[in-house]
């Protein structure tokens, strides 16, 4: 286990202590250190603003071309009906004004990684000393035989949230009883490991509570086993007997095809017609603007220094969040956030010569599977082996008490209240 | 390690001879605040309960006690419990010192 200790904080320098306290920093050459900051969510809000604040002396861009953010994180809480899109919808405004941070409306297209520019979608370019990605995530729009872009709206992913999340909930909420609703869940790795199982329980319980209880919800998973899969399970069966039914790719050997038209989903064991909703979750890959700056392996992400999150690939850069290969990490909101304070403090040892410490990550994931009842996973997490590591993990158990799961719904709402808070203000 | 608490310890005390108490406890608060950078993420950083409890303006004593209690897996929420494995004795008392130093919510 990595101690830090107070000694080597303020024993570092006077000059240290000074900085931290009074905002007095050392920076490089005449003007101040740019930071550009590509991606406004969990990882590119919380970056710039660790990096921007206390007065570091580091000038922060913000490139994000949404004004507001609409958090993936609590969407599916959207869709059972728990929360409005309102509350889900963040702005901007206080970063710039709490923190200087210049808000960029546009989309960065290009990372020129030899002038350490970027270019804006208007053709204008933005310097940088150093560069945090934090895109997220593109979706594979080949990796569903018969499914692409132009079927987002009949057979939604629901993905990102927003526009996918309205049409999701529009036809969850149209399905009838005795409806079967087929989920095409994704392949290892994507966002938000246990995201397809509570999105279920969502689903499950807004058909529940409409009267519905004869519809059915068929997940069709690549995968052996996911994130929860005993506290989910053992949920679905006590709120939802009889309404979800997981199948894993052993059993229905494949996704052959699917046909948006007739929403049909064929595999090599059953086929599905007239679904009342096919969801299609598919494969996932960093963000564009990554790949495209050769910062992502075959894998299709971009791997890092798991002690400092900057990228494998150039020493000028960071990548957090979603895009990155976080080791033992799930690629969740919590984690970018963690990955983020770790990259801001390592931007700012390297800019403002603020003292820095052994990386250390956190990560929690909550789910709610009915009103009062929700489970969570989380660990900690350090640079170890060449990765980020595990050092301590939790989940949920079977068998909780009813008072244990209504607790951990109160700290499910209570994190959002604090994450957002902590991104956006 | 003790040797570690008794030589930060040791520091603090000579950083507190040679400057006054004042900055050893503003080195404190300063770590405490680099450190708090974690515990936001949950609780919020205006003392606000949303559903998380507030943990700002807390006496340093009753924060060191609570937090102890979590590292010794004493009191049962297993997200403290892990975030509190991990810090040290000297961590633990800067977080305390940075949370009393905070005005509790209005």
């Amino acid at each position: 286990m990595i101690k830090l200790d107070r000694r080597a904080f303020i024993g570092g320098s006077a000059t240290a202590l000074g900085t931290l306290a009074f905002g007095a920093p050392t920076v490089l050459g005449q003007g101040k250190p740019r930071v550009v900051v590509i991606g406004g969510g969990a990882g590119g809000a919380t970056a710039a603003k660790y990096i921007a604040k206390d007065a570091s002396g580091i000038e922060v861009t913000l490139v994000e071309p949404a004004k507001q953010f609409i958090t993936c994180f609590h969407s599916n809480l959207v869709l059972g009906g728990y929360k409005k899109m309102d509350a889900i919808t963040h702005t901007y405004d206080r970063l710039a004004s709490a923190y200087g941070i210049k808000l960029n409306h546009q989309a960065a297209v290009s990372i020129d990684r030899d002038r350490k520019q970027v270019k804006l979608a208007d053709g204008s370019v933005l310097d940088y000393d150093r560069l945090v990605v934090s895109p997220g995530i593109d979706l594979k729009y080949d990796s569903v035989p018969g499914w692409g872009l132009a079927h987002e709206e009949t057979m939604p992913h629901g993905w990102k949230a927003g526009r996918q999340t309205e049409v999701l909930k529009a036809r969850l909420d149209a399905v009838p009883d005795g409806g079967v609703i087929v989920m095409i869940a994704p392949p290892n790795p994507y966002r938000c490991p246990p995201g397809p199982y509570e999105r279920v329980s969502m689903m499950a319980h807004t058909l529940k509570a409409a009267g519905k209880s004869k519809a059915k919800i068929i997940i069709l998973d690549p995968k052996d086993a996911f994130s929860k899969q005993g506290v989910f399970q053992e949920g679905w069966e006590k709120h939802y007997p009889g309404m979800v039914e997981w199948i894993n790719a052993k059993i229905y050997d494949g996704i052959k095809s699917v046909d948006p038209k007739t929403n049909t989903v064929v595999t090599g064991f059953e086929s599905y017609t007239n679904a009342a909703l096919v969801n299609v979750i598919p494969a996932q890959m960093a963000g564009a603007i990554a790949r495209d700056a050769g910062l992502a392996n075959d894998s299709g992400f971009c791997p890092i220094d798991p002690a400092s999150m900057k990228s494998a690939k150039d020493a000028n850069i960071y990548v957090v969040g979603d895009a990155c290969i976080p080791g033992d990490m799930p690629k969740s909101a919590f984690s970018a956030n963690s990955q983020a304070k770790v990259a801001a403090l390592m931007v700012r040892g390297e800019l403002a010569k603020t003292p820095t410490f052994p990386a250390r990550y956190t990560n929690t994931c909550w789910s709610l599977i009915e009103t009062d009842d929700t489970i969570k996973v989380g660990g900690r997490y350090e640079a170890k082996d060449g990765k980020i590591t595990a050092v301590e993990t939790f989940v949920s158990k079977p068998g909780e008490t009813a008072q244990v799961r209504k607790e951990t719904s109160t700290e499910n709402i209570g994190w959002y209240s604090g994450i957002t808070a902590d991104m956006f203000s | 390690m003790p040797g570690f608490r008794r030589a930060s310890r040791l520091f603090a005390a000579l950083l507190a001879t040679a400057a006054g108490a004042a900055n050893a406890h503003a080195a404190d608060i300063a770590f405490g605040q680099y450190l708090a950078g974690e515990c936001v993420t949950c609780h919020r950083a205006d003392g606000q309960d949303k559903g998380i409890p507030s943990i700002v303006g807390w006496p340093a004593d009753q924060f060191l006690a609570v937090l102890k209690s979590y590292k010794d897996k004493d009191r049962p929420n297993v997200v403290m419990q892990t975030i509190a494995a991990k810090f040290s004795e000297d961590e633990m008392a800067a977080l305390a010192a940075y949370y009393a130093s905070q005005p509790a919510k209005k």
